[in-house]
């Protein structure tokens, strides 16, 4: 309600702030993920592990105990998966995703780089406008990965550009380093080229939640099949064999 | 035995979703600077072994949502370039880049020994 008392805003604003923490068992590529994260984006305050798996209820407290209106949660499940939960705190909703193919900007093949805390360029394929889901995503997306212009230690220029695509019913992510003038031309007219910086990842939507960690299923991805029980399978395709050949 | 394949229950409640974004939206009237978004208007359509072509996919949309930005960027005055005596923390240290830097000789070298 304090929108509403403000003596007459001047300009409205967008005003983020994002909680980035992890359960406990996390690895070390997790643990650098995370921290690539919290070096592109300034508005995130990252906290302590959170003690227990089950009392998820406890997050949307502790955002507002750090004044953050989002939070991006990494759950490690058997030291092997990772989740990822972004959510608008306390009111909802909640995304829980899968992710996968991790790559962190330390790995040497990606070239690129950027001021820490310079605001990112968010881009979004047109799949994301084409379902209900999708457009929900975004908007979370936008208010989580956009920085917005008054974080405190953003820096005045724009330098990368942050990409979610969809392809195959997952949210694929890249950051590429934008270049404008050509290096070997420094001097001669600005041609805008493209380096990658990293990280990479690739999350398949799971669950979408109306409240915070909370509340009712309004979507959910009937082409998610858990890391587990791809696990399984591929164990008892093999035991098949081996019982097929004893016989 | 065989377990039953027990068919997944999809939900997709359109009508909550669509309420749940009206909820959360940004208000309509912020100007572009507080979000710095940007939409790709073509849809991904490659195959996804196919890492060459993927990621070439990820690049033009990189590159489409980057030139977009510029002019966006440059009518709303908001500063983008970096002045060249503008310095400060990088995201990868200098130590990080040099490594990056040996790696891409030494990968060279290697390249033209084997000519």
């Amino acid at each position: 309600d304090e929108e509403t008392q403000a003596p007459i805003a001047k300009r409205p604003k967008n005003k983020q702030r994002v909680l980035l923490l992890s359960s406990r068992g996390i690895t070390h590529r997790m643990r650098h993920f995370m921290n690539d994260l919290e070096a592109l984006l300034p508005h995130v305050k990252k906290d302590s592990k959170l003690d227990s798996k089950n009392h998820l209820h406890l997050l949307p407290e502790l955002a507002d105990l750090n004044n953050c209106n989002n939070t991006l949660y990494f759950e490690a499940r058997r030291h092997e998966d990772l989740y990822l939960w972004a959510a608008k705190t306390p009111n909802g909703p909640s995304i829980k995703m899968h992710v996968q193919n991790v790559h962190t900007m330390d790995e040497l093949k990606m070239t690129g780089n950027c001021l820490k805390g310079s605001r990112g360029i968010l881009s979004f394929d047109k799949s994301f406008d084409e379902s209900e889901w999708g457009r929900l995503t975004k908007e979370v997306f936008t208010h989580i990965f956009g920085v917005p212009p008054q974080a405190r230690k953003a820096k005045p220029f724009i330098d990368h550009i942050l990409t979610f695509s969809v392809l195959d019913d997952k949210i694929w992510f890249r950051n590429f380093q934008i270049i404008e003038k050509d290096p070997t031309q420094p001097n001669g007219p600005p041609q805008t080229s493209l380096v990658e910086i990293g990280p990479r990842f690739v999350l398949t939507p799971i669950r979408i939640f109306e409240g915070a960690f909370s509340g009712a299923t309004v979507y959910s991805n009937p082409e998610f099949v858990s890391p587990a029980a791809v696990r399984s399978a591929l164990k008892r395709a093999k035991g098949n064999k081996y019982g097929k050949r004893k016989q | 035995e065989d377990s039953v394949p027990r068919q997944k229950i999809e939900i997709d409640n359109k009508i909550a979703l669509e309420r749940i974004r009206d909820t959360i939206k940004l208000d309509p009237s912020l100007p572009w600077t507080e979000t710095l978004s940007v939409t790709y208007p073509a849809v991904i359509e490659v195959d996804v072994d196919d890492d060459l072509n993927r990621e070439l996919a990820f690049y033009k949309q990189a590159l489409d949502g980057a030139k977009k930005a510029m002019s966006l960027a440059e009518k709303h005055r908001l500063p983008f370039t970096r002045p060249a005596d503008y310095f400060a923390e990088m995201v990868k240290s200098d130590a990080h880049m040099e490594r990056i830097r040996q790696r891409l000789l030494d990968e060279s070298a290697t390249i033209k020994r084997s000519e």
